[in-house]
C-alpha cells in the first residue's frame, strides 16, 4: 500500500538531504563549493535511527505519550552535565545551575509566546505543576478568600494524578467539585463547548462562585484534542477566578501560544514530545493575574523569590534534565521546519495510520482527524471483548509480550441503546523514530487475534 | 615493596612474608579510580553539601536510566516497584526500623521536612490544632527547615519557638538545659507543642520530649545515615528524616523518610498527588509522576560498595570520624585555634576555628573567603561566621576574637595532602597580612 508516508521516507533516502533534492538551481550553479556558506544539513533517516537506537528494536514503540523518548545526542549532553556536577558540585551550584536553568526558561518562553520569563518556571512534571497551582487554591479556602461549596471545574476525562490532586486540594478543603462529561467518540468540537457551558451553569447554581477550572489541551485516555482556547474565553465570560490548562501533551504536540490561549496558568511537559530526557514541565503563571501567592510545595531558603526562582532550587538533586533544553532546540532545528515541522508530520502521519487501522479492522475512530494531535484513538474490533478497565490493561500486556506491541488501550463502557458497540479504542502515537512497520506490525497482531477468535476473557488475571 | 632478584632463587625468608593473595578489601588505587571523576588538585573538604558517589555506583545507575529509556512501559510496568521495594528493604535493615511502610524515599531532606510541616499547616487549618500551638526548632536548623516551618506552620496560624543552643558547644547538658527552658515557652499559656524539629547529634531521647508533652518529634538527621550509626527504634521519633546521597554514596539524589506507624503518621501525602494518593506515603513517594527515579533504585548497588570496606559502613564511619578529629587537631593546632565542639559531638565533620587576623566579621566575609579559597587555592570548604552573643565569653586565639569556623569533613577519597594545602592557604593569607575584605573573587 503506498502511503504519503511511504514516499517521503522513500525520497528521502534517496536523496540524502531533502534541501538539495527540493533545489531546482543545483545543477546550473558554477559557484565553488567554498563560497557558500554551508547550510546546517538536515537530518536524515539514519541520523533518527543512530539517535534512537537505544530503543527497544524489537518493540513497535508507538506510545510516544506516556513516558516521550529522548535522542541520544540530547542524552549525552545531560551526561556532561551530570559529570560537571559530580566533578566539583560546589562550583556548578555557586556559578553554573542558576544561568543555565535561566537559559533553559528563557528558550521556553520564547517558544509559547509569554511576555516574561518570570512567567515560566520549571518543574519535574505536570502532575508537580498541577499540585502547585492547586496548593494556592486549598490556601484560598484555609484563609477565607473561598467560600465552603465554592466550585472548582474539571472534566471527566482528566487525568487520573489531576483528579486526585483536585481531591487533595480541593475538595479537601472544602470545595465543590464539578466534572463535566463529555462524549466519546466525539464528533465535533462544539459537543464539547455545550458540556463545558453546561457544567458552568451547575457550578454557579445557589449563588457559589466557579473559583478554578482546570481544562486538559490534550486529554489523556481518551486522547482528544479539547477547544481551550474557546473554553477559556467562556470562563472569563461566566466570571471564572482562575482558569488553568494541563497541557501535558501541550508543547511539541499542538500549538502552544499562551498570548492565544489566555489562562491564568498553563502546563506542559517537555519529556513527552519536545524530546527533553525525564523528567521535565514548564508551569506558565501570567503576571497579570494575581497570582504571587504560588508556591513549590517542597520549601527551599529560596521560599518568597517567586515561584520560578524556588522551582529552581528545591535542595539537591540532579537538575541536569531542565538544563538540556538548549541542547534539544539545536536538535528540533535539524528538522525540516523545526517543532512546527515536527508536529505537523506527526499529525498527518498519525492520521494516515489510523485511516489505516480502522480500514484494516472494519472500525473507527475516535474523533475527527482536526481533533486529534499525534495521537489518535483507534477502534478495536469489538469481537475482542473489551469489556472492562482491566481487560484493557490485560490486552496491552498480551500485546506487549506476545507481539512486541508497546500500546495503550481505553475501555469505553457501553452505553444504553447501543448495539455491539466498539469498547476498546487503542491510543496510537507517531514521532520521528516510528516507521510504517510499527502499524504493520499491531495490525497484524490485531488480525491474528481476531482469526484466532481471541477474546479478552481469555487472559488470566 | 621489596622487590626479590630471582637471581636468589628461593628466598630464605619467604615464609616470614605475607602470602600474596588478593586483599579482599578495596585498595587505595581502586578508591582512587571509584572517586577519578572528582576535579583533580581540588581538595575536597566539603563532603557534607553535596555528598559523593563512586564510579561503580554511578554506572549502575546509569544501566537503570538507560533500562527506563530503551522500553519505559515495560520498565514502569515491571520493573521499578520492584527495584525501589529492595531499596526500602535495605534501608529498612539499615536504620532498624520494623516495616518497609515506614520508609519512603523521597528526594532529598528538604522535600521530607516539607511532607511533615504540610501535615502539620493542615492540622491548623482544619481546626485539628489550635492557633497558636507551637512547633519548636532549633535555631540552627536548615534554611529550607525554617523557611518551610514559615510556609506552613506560620501561615497557618501556628507559633515558632527557637531553641539558641550555644556555640560553641561543650556538653549534651547544655543542650537539654536550653531545649526544656524553651519547652516551657512552647506550652506557656495552654498551648500544645505539637512539633519538635530536632537534629540527630543534639537529640534527646524522645521518650523525654513526650514526658514534656510534646506531641511529634522530627529528628532533622540530613547528615546521618553513613556518618553515624542510626537505630529509629532507640531514636525514638516519630519521623525521621536523612540524605542518602550526602555520607551513603548515592547519587544526587535520595533521602529516606522514616515513619514511625502511628494514628498521625498515616495522614502524610506526598505534596505531588498522583494516582497513588491514599495508598500510604511509601506507595505515594514511590510515583510522582514521569521522572528519573534512579538515584533511589541504586542503594543494592551501594551497599555492595560499603561492604568493600573493613568494616562496611561501620567501619568508613568510624575512620571518617577518627581522621577528620585527627586533621581538625592539626589544622586548630597549626594556625593556633580552636575545635568548634568536642570531637565525641562530631561525626564526618568537624568545625575548626579560623585564625581572628582574618578579620571574619559578617556571612559575606564568609561567603568571600569561601569562593577565595576555591578560586585561588583550589580548596572546597564551607566557611561559617559565628556571631559572638552578647555576654557571652568568645573563644579568643593570640590576637584576637575567633568569628570564622572551617566544616572540614573526611570520606574514604580524601588525603593527608587535602587538609596539608588548606593548612598552607590559611597560613599564608594571614601571613600576607590579608582580611576577608579585601580578599579578590572571580
Amino acid at each position: 500500500m503506498a502511503s504519503s508516508l511511504q514516499t517521503q521516507t522513500h525520497t528521502n533516502a534517496m536523496n540524502g538531504t531533502s534541501a538539495s533534492a527540493a533545489d531546482p538551481k543545483s545543477h546550473l550553479s558554477k559557484k565553488p563549493r567554498l563560497h557558500t556558506p554551508p547550510q546546517p544539513l538536515l537530518i536524515t533517516p539514519s541520523d533518527i535511527i543512530s539517535e534512537f537506537s537505544h530503543h527497544d528494536p524489537s518493540i513497535a514503540r508507538i506510545n510516544n505519550g506516556s513516558f516521550g523518548c529522548c535522542p541520544s545526542s540530547v542524552l549525552s549532553s545531560q551526561q556532561q552535565l551530570q559529570l560537571q556536577w559530580l566533578q566539583q558540585p560546589d562550583h556548578f551550584y555557586f556559578n553554573q545551575l542558576q544561568s543555565r536553568i535561566l537559559q533553559s526558561r528563557n528558550i521556553i518562553k520564547d517558544m509559547i509566546n509569554a511576555d516574561h520569563v518570570d512567567e515560566v518556571s520549571i518543574v519535574d512534571n505536570a502532575t508537580t505543576a498541577a499540585a502547585i497551582v492547586l496548593q494556592q487554591i486549598a490556601w484560598g479556602f484555609a484563609e477565607g478568600r473561598f467560600q465552603p461549596g465554592d466550585a472548582a471545574v474539571m472534566l471527566h476525562y482528566a487525568y487520573g494524578a489531576v483528579k486526585k490532586s483536585v481531591e487533595a486540594y480541593v475538595t479537601r478543603a472544602g470545595g465543590y467539585v464539578i466534572e463535566v462529561p463529555l462524549p466519546f467518540p466525539v464528533n465535533s468540537v462544539d459537543e464539547i463547548v455545550q458540556e463545558f457551558r453546561k457544567a458552568l451553569e451547575r457550578g454557579k447554581q445557589n449563588g457559589r462562585r466557579v473559583r478554578f477550572a482546570v481544562i486538559d489541551h490534550v486529554t489523556s485516555m481518551p486522547s482528544v484534542v479539547i477547544p481551550v482556547k474557546e473554553l477559556v474565553r467562556i470562563c472569563r465570560e461566566e466570571g471564572v477566578d482562575q482558569v488553568f490548562v494541563d497541557a501535558a501533551h501541550g508543547i511539541g504536540c499542538v500549538d502552544v501560544d499562551m498570548k492565544q490561549i489566555g489562562a491564568d496558568f498553563y502546563s506542559s511537559n517537555l519529556h513527552k514530545w519536545l524530546f527533553c530526557p525525564p523528567s521535565v514541565a514548564f508551569l506558565y503563571c501570567r503576571r497579570s493575574t494575581n497570582n504571587s501567592d504560588l508556591h513549590h510545595p517542597v520549601v527551599s531558603h529560596e521560599y518568597g523569590n517567586g515561584l520560578a526562582i524556588e522551582s529552581a532550587w528545591i535542595g539537591t538533586r540532579d537538575y541536569s534534565a531542565q538544563l538540556v533544553v538548549p541542547k534539544v532546540l539545536e536538535f528540533i532545528n535539524r528538522f525540516e521546519g523545526g517543532i512546527d515541522g515536527i508536529k505537523k508530520k506527526n499529525h498527518e502521519a498519525v492520521v494516515e495510520m489510523g485511516a489505516m487501522l480502522v480500514k484494516a479492522w472494519g472500525t473507527h475512530l475516535g474523533c475527527p482527524p482536526e481533533m486529534c494531535s499525534s495521537m489518535v484513538m483507534v477502534g478495536l474490533p469489538a469481537c475482542l471483548g473489551i469489556s472492562s478497565d482491566q481487560d484493557a490493561l490485560k490486552l496491552r500486556t498480551y500485546l506487549r509480550e506476545k507481539f512486541g506491541v508497546e500500546v495503550p488501550i481505553y475501555y469505553r463502557a457501553q452505553k444504553d441503546g447501543e448495539v455491539g458497540p466498539v469498547t476498546g479504542y487503542a491510543r496510537i502515537s507517531y514521532q520521528v523514530y516510528n516507521k510504517v512497520d510499527d502499524y504493520y506490525k499491531f495490525r497484524d497482531a490485531i488480525n491474528h487475534l481476531v482469526h484466532n477468535a481471541f477474546t479478552c476473557a481469555s487472559l488470566p488475571n | 615493596m621489596e622487590h626479590e632478584d630471582p637471581r636468589n632463587g628461593e628466598s630464605t625468608h619467604r615464609s616470614s612474608k605475607k602470602p600474596k593473595i588478593s586483599s579482599k578489601f578495596i585498595s587505595e588505587p581502586e578508591i582512587r579510580d571509584e572517586f577519578s571523576h572528582h576535579q583533580p588538585h581540588v581538595a575536597r573538604i566539603n563532603n557534607g553539601s553535596f555528598g559523593s558517589c563512586p564510579g561503580s555506583v554511578l554506572a549502575a545507575q546509569r544501566q537503570w536510566q538507560l533500562q527506563f529509556l530503551r522500553q519505559p512501559d515495560a520498565f514502569y510496568f515491571n520493573t521499578l516497584r520492584k527495584g525501589i521495594t529492595a531499596s526500602w528493604k535495605i534501608i529498612m535493615d539499615l536504620i532498624n526500623a520494623d516495616h518497609v511502610d515506614e520508609v519512603s524515599l523521597v528526594d532529598n531532606v528538604t522535600t521530607a521536612a516539607a511532607i511533615v510541616l504540610q501535615q502539620i499547616g493542615r492540622s491548623f487549618a482544619e481546626g485539628k490544632f489550635q492557633k497558636n500551638d507551637t512547633v519548636l526548632m532549633l535555631h540552627c536548623v536548615f534554611q529550607a527547615v525554617k523557611k518551610s516551618i514559615q510556609a506552613y506552620v506560620t501561615r497557618a496560624g501556628g507559633s515558632v519557638i527557637e531553641v539558641r543552643l550555644p556555640f560553641p558547644v561543650n556538653s549534651e547538658e547544655e543542650i537539654i538545659s536550653e531545649l526544656k527552658k524553651s519547652i516551657e515557652k512552647g506550652k506557656s499559656n495552654g498551648r500544645k507543642i505539637r512539633l519538635a524539629i530536632i537534629d540527630h547529634i543534639t537529640s534527646m531521647p524522645s521518650v523525654v520530649f513526650r514526658a514534656e508533652g510534646i506531641e511529634q518529634v522530627l529528628v532533622d538527621a540530613a547528615h546521618s545515615i553513613g556518618s553515624v550509626k542510626v537505630d529509629v527504634k532507640e531514636v525514638g521519633a516519630d519521623f525521621y528524616v536523612s540524605n542518602l546521597h550526602k555520607w551513603f554514596f548515592c547519587p544526587p539524589s535520595v533521602a529516606f523518610l522514616y515513619c514511625k506507624k502511628t494514628n498521625l503518621s498515616s495522614a502524610l501525602h506526598h505534596p505531588v498527588v498522583s494516582h497513588e494518593y491514599g495508598n500510604g506515603l511509601h506507595i505515594e513517594s514511590a510515583w510522582i509522576g514521569t521522572r528519573d527515579y534512579s538515584s533511589q533504585l541504586v542503594v543494592p548497588a551501594v551497599l555492595e560498595f560499603v561492604n568493600r570496606f573493613e568494616g562496611g559502613i561501620d567501619g568508613i564511619m568510624k575512620r571518617n570520624h577518627d581522621e577528620v578529629v585527627k586533621m581538625g587537631k592539626m589544622l586548630a593546632e597549626s594556625w593556633g585555634t580552636n575545635l568548634g565542639s568536642p570531637p565525641k559531638m562530631c561525626a564526618g565533620m568537624m568545625m575548626v576555628g579560623l585564625p581572628s587576623r582574618l578579620c571574619l566579621n559578617s556571612d559575606e566575609d564568609a561567603v568571600r573567603l569561601r569562593s577565595h579559597l576555591r578560586d585561588c587555592y583550589e580548596v572546597e570548604v564551607p566557611i561559617f561566621y559565628q556571631v559572638l552573643k552578647d555576654g557571652e565569653e568568645g573563644v579568643r586565639d593570640k590576637d584576637g576574637f575567633i568569628t570564622g569556623y572551617a566544616r572540614i569533613s573526611h570520606q574514604v577519597y580524601n588525603t593527608m595532602e587535602d587538609y596539608e594545602k588548606f593548612r598552607d592557604a590559611i597560613n599564608q593569607l594571614v601571613e600576607d597580612g590579608k582580611t576577608c575584605k579585601i580578599l579578590w573573587i572571580e
